[in-house]
């Protein structure tokens, strides 16, 4: 694998990390993860979709017009989040009714039609896939991440099994989307504390 | 090519738009059977968990095909009913007449015109009948239902089943993930004598000694609130049907005050007398 290649899949996911460091997608990232199932599948499916839509549109770059690019790029996308959508509906229907709303508003995930806009309108398509997949892969691990903490502290559980023993009061506090804001403003300090470039003078 | 002339935009758009629909059309429709059926055996698996046959979560392990054998093994008789509770029509006990949550919302308009075709599904467990009844009504974000499941002559609450559209996870989500706020619903009964309020999700708790009253869900008060509305509406709608029931079985016949007249409000004085009673 050339070094081109490896920066591209490597930087999204944590020096350039769309969460953390571009601060896209906060807004499904608050609300799915009040469980580690239902933010898996979701990490899942944005993967899926910026990956195929970043595809999608790099093979389509040179026939775009450019005064209609974006409507372009929404079609391909809703298109995609409709048919992850559709197959969660048809082979995962319960964690699909868990995410209710949120596998629909994939389609505003400002990740997905910024990665386009910035990447795979200008790249090959390979790269743009890569590009795509890393991207929701970053974005998919800060997820689990909160996650991780919302459920183990928000219930007591992982995946739905007990850890913390029966004694432990849920604290409520983590469950609403007050908390995630918390936890994604501790996992910035963390990241921007190992990587010092980042902190602004 | 000159790809931003006015024709060569409108060309290419159209194309991409009707390539678009044609890929989820197929996709829609190749997967429509499959999630039909899910949907099927949610509904399925909801009326067997509060009849008491298995637990949800035993069931979400389960297969589809299993869990309509263990419907179909189970259930007895279903049929149609209509506001003065006579049966109007059978449903088939086959799997495909289940009624679906769409049914469920237009049966809760139906109801406030005073025209229902109400479902009732009648179960076989351990020799005795059990009757299961849906309830359909607005929760904080979007619609809340359930099922409750009624002793075979209708006296006594054996189980509930609850489930929402998307309120709120942690907070109003709880009247489907809490096993306890189901649990309360056993041994409870439905209150005749209060027609327009026959069911109470009291918030702070509810009395010991009250039967027709369970504890609301801190937090989720809204969700309850609706959810008390739904019960009182439905158990309105089916109360002919429940009165009809017990008196047939000679339970609570003087809490009865005969059938129909109840709905029309001619027997306030037999409702005093009631009170006085409980």
């Amino acid at each position: 694998m050339n070094e081109d290649l490896k920066k591209t899949l490597l930087n999204p996911i944590f020096k350039g990390n769309p969460i953390t460091v571009l601060v896209l997608g906060i807004c499904s990232s608050l609300a799915v993860t009040v469980q580690l199932k239902g933010a898996c599948v979701m990490a899942l499916s944005v993967i899926i979709v910026t990956g195929l839509s970043s595809l999608v549109v790099s093979l389509l770059r040179n026939t775009i017009p450019n005064r209609v690019r974006i409507i372009v790029q929404l079609v391909v996308v809703a298109m995609m989040v409709i048919l992850v959508d559709q197959v969660l509906k048809a082979y995962a229907y319960a964690i699909d009714k868990q995410l209710s709303v949120y596998i629909g508003l994939i389609i505003t995930n400002c990740i997905v039609m910024g990665r386009i806009e910035a990447f795979a309108l200008g790249n090959k398509p390979i790269p743009s896939l890569l590009d795509g997949l890393a991207n929701g892969a970053g974005y998919g691990m800060i997820l689990i991440i909160v996650a991780f903490f919302r459920e183990l502290l928000g219930s007591g559980t992982l995946f739905g099994f007990r850890v913390l023993p029966e004694s432990y009061v849920p604290n409520n506090l983590v469950i609403l989307p007050p908390m995630a804001l918390i936890l994604l403003g501790c996992i910035v300090w963390v990241q921007r504390s190992i990587q010092k470039d980042l902190q602004e003078k | 090519m000159n790809t931003n002339s006015n024709v060569y935009t409108i060309v290419y758009t159209t194309i991409i738009v009707v390539i678009a629909a044609a890929i989820l059309a197929i996709a829609a429709m190749a997967l429509k059977p499959k999630q039909d059926a899910n949907i099927k055996a949610e509904t399925i698996s909801q009326m067997l968990t509060a009849a008491g046959f298995s637990s949800k979560d035993d069931l979400a392990k389960l297969g589809n095909d299993q869990i309509l054998k263990m419907y179909s093994d189970n259930v007895k008789t279903a049929f149609l009913i209509d506001a003065k509770g006579d049966k109007i029509g059978e449903l088939e006990t086959a799997v495909n007449d289940i009624e679906l949550q769409d049914n469920l919302k237009v049966e809760n308009k139906k109801i406030a015109e005073g025209d229902p075709n109400l479902p009732v599904y009648v179960f076989q467990k351990d020799g005795a009948e059990i009757n299961v009844i849906p309830v359909y009504g607005a929760g904080l974000w979007g619609p809340i239902w359930g099922y409750i499941a009624f002793n075979a002559d209708c006296t006594e609450i054996v189980g509930a089943y609850f489930d929402h559209e998307s309120e709120t996870p942690g907070l109003g989500a709880k009247i489907k993930d809490e096993a306890w706020f189901r649990e309360q619903f056993k041994g409870e009964t439905v209150n005749f004598s209060k027609p327009d309020d026959s069911f109470d999700i009291i918030k702070g708790g509810a009395p010991k000694d009250d039967k027709s009253a369970v504890d609301a869900i801190t937090g989720a008060t809204m969700t309850c609130n609706g959810l008390d509305a739904a019960l009182d509406t439905w158990f309105k709608a089916y109360m002919p049907f429940l009165k009809k029931k017990a008196g047939a079985a000679g339970i609570d016949n003087d809490a009865c005050c005969g059938g129909d007249c109840c709905d029309q409000g001619q027997c306030d004085h037999e409702h005093e007398h009631n009170h006085q009673e409980g």
